[in-house]
């Protein structure tokens, strides 16, 4: 049984908790499962074993609040720290993945838009021009802009769980809105900015999305021999 | 009873190898048989802490299996690093039970 299989069942079996058990249960999920730097292994064992042990509490008349206690942040901190990180090699073969299919799907998509709009309506020259130092820099720069923001997202995720009243769905989605805003302006800001370093390097669109294609595959393929995600 | 005081949480931690010694053992049932020895005031969910840590440090290792009761449970079984540790928790507990009965039986409170 894999990790992707337990979430599977722990999707399916939370449905059997009460109203009350699955809000308490819930909050306990969300918070240890946004410790991303921790085994994820670890981390979906102990909450099956916690669902579970609440489902046969429930079924015996007791409560979340009677087996884990009335400090729930306290008691999942308790838990995440004797979670073990996760083994370097796991991390490091997701953020390639991560590159590889963002990166691969970046350039598929701009190599046939750039093709269409040259082929078809006879736009621009055929290839994309930019000095080879400047363009790996922005790639740098945007990958980290982009770890921040799911940093950021994260423990905005993190932080909304265990609270006594919900926000406002407004408030929330204004704020989601107005930093995915921020996030994709900054994103687009640094090629503007960037100085022109290296030499001009010229690459051609089908050059793009056989690049593209090639890294889409081999981040499905790594996905499928790794189980990375889903 | 919080588990706050680590002489506590190191008397839990041997009594858990010690049930899983006997038998392998899923988190519900080890919760109800510690309950069972009358360990009542300590709180169900706070095993699952002390499960992890004696995952951490290779004491017992915990397996998915199918339970009497049909679904599946993770079973923990104690390794051989476990055993050592749970003879070394027993003979420390022997040494220190009788001294401190006897302190506080000296000191006028009757146990």
């Amino acid at each position: 049984m894999n990790t992707k299989d337990l979430i599977q069942l722990n999707n399916e079996k939370r449905e059997q908790l009460t109203k009350e058990n699955k809000q308490y249960y819930g909050d306990m999920l969300v918070y240890i499962r946004t410790n991303f730097t921790k085994s994820e292994r670890y981390i979906e064992e102990v909450l099956m074993e916690l669902l579970d042990h609440l489902l046969q509490a429930q079924a015996n008349g007791r409560t979340a609040k009677d087996v884990f206690g009335d400090d729930p942040k306290a008691y999942c901190n308790d838990i995440v720290g004797e979670i073990p990180s996760e083994k370097k090699a796991n991390r490091l073969s997701f953020i390639f993945y991560l590159v590889m299919n963002l990166g691969g799907l970046v350039s598929l998509t701009a190599g046939t838009v750039g093709l269409v709009l040259f082929f078809i309506f006879g736009l621009g020259e055929g290839t994309i021009a930019f000095p080879l130092g400047s363009g790996i820099l922005v790639i740098l720069i945007d990958l980290i802009l982009l770890l921040l923001f799911v940093m950021a997202i994260l423990k905005w995720v993190k932080n909304s769980t265990f609270k006594e009243k919900q926000p406002r769905k407004w408030v929330e989605f204004l704020l989601l809105w107005a930093s995915t805003a921020l996030f994709i302006g900054l994103s687009l800001l640094v090629p503007r900015f960037m100085p022109d370093i290296g030499h001009v390097i010229q690459i051609s669109f089908p050059v793009f999305i056989l690049t593209g294609a090639v890294m889409y595959i081999s981040s499905v393929v790594m996905n499928k021999k790794m189980q990375l995600v889903k | 009873m919080k588990l706050r005081s680590q002489l506590l949480k190191g008397i839990l931690e041997g009594c858990i190898l010690s049930i899983i010694s006997q038998q392998p053992t899923y988190g519900y049932e080890l919760s109800v048989k510690l309950q069972g020895f009358g360990l009542d005031d300590v709180s169900e969910g706070s095993i699952y802490p002390i499960l992890l840590r004696l995952q951490k440090e290779k004491l017992i290792k915990g397996e998915m299996k199918k339970s009497e009761s049909g679904p599946k449970r993770k079973y923990y079984y104690l390794t051989d690093d476990g055993l050592e540790s749970l003879r070394l928790f027993i003979h420390h507990w022997t040494t220190i039970k009788q001294p401190v009965d006897n302190i506080i039986e000296k000191g006028g409170h009757r146990l």
